[in-house]
């Protein structure tokens, strides 16, 4: 059996609400300025909104903290990831700002490791640019003192409201043995299902018998025929959001493979005219050519499974329609 | 159970795109007009119990822990609870137990979403293009509901424009429309056919809160308790051979754990109202079915005689229920507060007359979790 690995990219885009007093202190990250907020006898940076101590809100009292500062912490990050700051070594401290007395956590591009000590003085310096400083904490770095520049920066308009951010996350896989035994069963062009102990046909299997509770095997595999019947279906009209790829209405179908338990959920049916679909229909999945299979988002753990990228359409067999009262009410 | 809970302060936020605080802000906000309602402070509440649904909706990883100052909780036990869009209603169940074992003597518990931090249609596929979106998980279910019940094709519309009108009345919603008609709603563009545009929940920002307490705290209370006489939580897996989304088994379990601590044999009868977790409108019939409110095959003709209207024998989702305010992890809260309203006699325009007991669930996932619970204005109401 082969080993089928597999990448899926999640992704979220967000588009948050800044309030009162991060808003503020964005806006002034954006204008080359740190703001500290006043709680008690204490200045706080980052400004938070509510005294920890009394729960009382805050009021938007400000202070301008910085640029200077002292390292109390640090560690050197010398293989940068793609999400890091920066992409050639540098190092993450908590900084107290001249002015402050709490540290923020941030990141000081030094030369190397033995260029950072704690109790160093740093310096905040920021993007040249309005394209660069966008309302962001990154919009700041540090640098020890001695490399400071000095800078004059252009402060941009309008507050900052809203941050954006796309956040992206890569997982690398494998497929479990029993995922695998089903994916490369697409790939011959048969549906491989596991049979349960109580005999049900779960498809795909899950590599166990949730109602059993006990562990399948490859003995436990079954070929289903590429025939079954319409449970269920939609006509979805697309709305858009970030993703979507698709435009116009199309027919989504359950199905439920003939020896199946449960059925193929949002099968798209792109070839059969709605006013002739129907429950109780009986179809004959036609596999694309065997070098047109794909089965890239077949994956371990989603709840509705993939079947891949394997069928070319849904065509009646041309058998009588299943009467409704024999479907089974499990879906 | 060691000790009774009642609800004594409740707060809700605006169901909207809410942009002038942040999350923080939000969810401080419902909390303190919870305490106000108990006429108590962040500095009497013993634990704080907060639900949401997937940290993912809003990007914010553990946000119990950066909500610890908006929510007075420094230094105290704070519970997380999550179950998909069940969770509001698992989170308060959460929070009555903890006074019911006799660990806690006042708790404040809160559910929130924002939805506009995210992308939530986007979020709900996983993270990955699907195209299909909620509605297109749950419409061939309905559809499968329709056919089996004989369910005639104005149900859905004529539950949709019931819930909107109730809207109107509740200064909460999100969405309220005091005029829709079932013909309005009928015109409306097919999305997820069967599925209506009118007859899908919106995508709301918004936090609730409730006070809950042990009967000493039930007797300082400054306005009348509304009393936990019952609650059950039932799940079962998504998917699996044999399994009824239609008509869940965890939700019939659920329904006859709930009745059955309660002491109710005859839940139509025996209950005043009812506000169930209805995201798109065929909800309404299939929990008053699934649910055990009537026999399998009758929710829909519930509906149609008027009987889930305010005014008749069985209302159902008097505040506008989902489908007038959707903020996910509030929403099953939600469904779970607006009985304690009832039963207070604190729902205003949309009070039901001489509400005694009432029912409220949430339900989450491929209609796989749920939570439910009976409140009622007296501590041991009996039921003939």
């Amino acid at each position: 059996m082969s080993e089928f690995p597999i990448s899926f990219t999640l992704e979220y885009p967000y588009t948050r609400t800044l309030g009162p007093v991060i808003g503020p202190f964005l806006t002034a990250l954006r204008d080359g300025r740190i703001l500290g907020i006043r709680c008690g006898g204490r200045v706080i940076c980052p400004p938070i909104e509510f005294d920890p101590d009394t729960c009382e809100t805050l009021s938007p009292d400000f202070v301008e903290v910085g640029p200077g500062g002292t390292v109390e912490n640090w560690t050197w990050i010398s293989d940068p990831s793609s999400k890091h700051p920066f992409q050639s070594p540098f190092a993450f401290v908590q900084v107290k700002l001249d002015g402050a007395d709490t540290t923020m956590t941030h990141a000081v591009k030094a030369s190397g490791p033995d260029a950072m000590s704690t109790g160093m003085r740093v310096m905040a310096q920021f993007h040249e640019t309005l394209e660069e400083r966008t309302g962001a904490i990154t919009d700041v770095y540090f640098v020890p003192e001695a490399d400071a520049r000095n800078q004059s920066l252009r402060p941009g308009a309008g507050e900052v409201e809203i941050s954006t951010h796309l956040i992206s996350l890569t997982y690398n896989d494998t497929l479990y043995p029993h995922a695998a035994r089903f994916a490369e069963g697409l790939l011959d062009g048969k549906f491989i299902g596991q049979r349960l102990k109580g005999g049900e046909v779960s498809i795909p299997g899950k590599g166990y018998d949730a109602i059993a509770r006990v562990m399948l095997s490859e003995a436990d595999d079954v070929e289903l025929a590429p025939t079954g019947t319409v449970l269920s279906y939609t006509v979805i009209t697309p709305v858009k959001y970030r993703g979507q790829k698709e435009t116009e209405p199309y027919l989504s179908a359950s199905l439920i493979l003939d020896g199946a338990g449960q059925t193929l959920v949002q099968q798209d049916i792109r070839n059969i005219p709605l006013d002739e679909f129907r429950v109780g229909m009986r179809l004959r999945a036609i596999f694309k050519p065997v070098d047109e299979r794909s089965v890239d988002d077949v994956d371990n753990d989603w709840m509705y499974p993939s079947i891949g990228n394997v069928v070319e359409r849904w065509e009646s067999t041309g058998e009588p329609d299943v009467p409704l009262d024999e479907l089974p009410e499990s879906m | 159970m060691a000790e009774r809970c009642a609800v004594v302060g409740i707060g809700q936020t605006k169901y909207e795109r809410c942009l002038p605080y942040s999350m923080d802000g939000l969810v401080r906000q419902a909390a303190l007009r919870a305490l106000e309602d108990a006429d108590l402070s962040f500095a009497d509440m013993d634990a704080i119990v907060i639900g949401k649904a997937p940290d993912a909706l809003e990007g914010v990883i553990m946000p119990e822990l950066s909500l610890a100052d908006a929510l007075g909780a420094v230094g105290k036990p704070i519970h997380r609870v999550h179950t998909a869009g069940s969770v509001g209603g698992s989170t308060a169940i959460s929070a009555s137990t903890l006074i019911e074992s006799g660990m806690y003597n006042t708790v404040l518990t809160v559910a929130y979403e924002k939805q506009s931090d995210g992308n939530f249609m986007w979020a709900l596929s996983g993270g990955r293009s699907g195209g299909a979106g909620a509605g297109g998980s749950f419409a061939p279910w309905i559809r499968n509901y329709m056919r089996r019940s004989g369910a005639p094709d104005h149900i859905g519309c004529k539950v949709a424009a019931k819930d909107r009108r109730n809207g109107a009345k509740n200064p909460y919603a999100h969405l309220g429309q005091a005029d829709l008609t079932v013909e309005a709603v009928q015109e409306s563009p097919m999305i997820w056919d069967p599925i209506h545009f009118l007859e899908v929940c919106p995508s709301s920002d918004g936090a609730a809160a409730m006070v809950m307490t042990n009967a000493a705290g039930a007797k300082r209370a400054p306005r009348p308790p509304a009393w936990v006489i019952s609650h059950a939580k039932r799940s079962e897996l998504g998917v699996f051979p044999g399994r009824d989304p239609v008509r869940p088994l965890a939700a019939i379990d659920c329904a006859k754990a709930l009745y059955k601590k309660a002491g109710i044999t005859d839940p139509r009868r025996q209950i005043d109202c009812a506000e169930l977790y209805v995201p798109f409108s065929w909800f309404e019939p299939m929990w008053l079915e699934g649910h055990l409110i009537c026999p399998e095959g009758e929710g829909w003709k519930m509906v149609d005689s008027g009987a889930t209207e305010i005014g008749g024998d069985f209302p159902v989702n008097m505040s506008g229920g989902v489908l007038c305010s959707n903020p996910i992890g509030a929403s099953g809260m939600l469904r779970l507060l607006e009985p304690a309203n009832q039963v207070r006699g604190t729902a205003g325009d949309y009070q039901v007359e001489g509400a005694r007991v009432a029912l409220g669930q949430a339900y989450g996932g491929p209609s796989n979790y749920f939570a439910m619970w009976i409140v009622s204005s007296e501590p041991n109401p009996t039921f003939s």
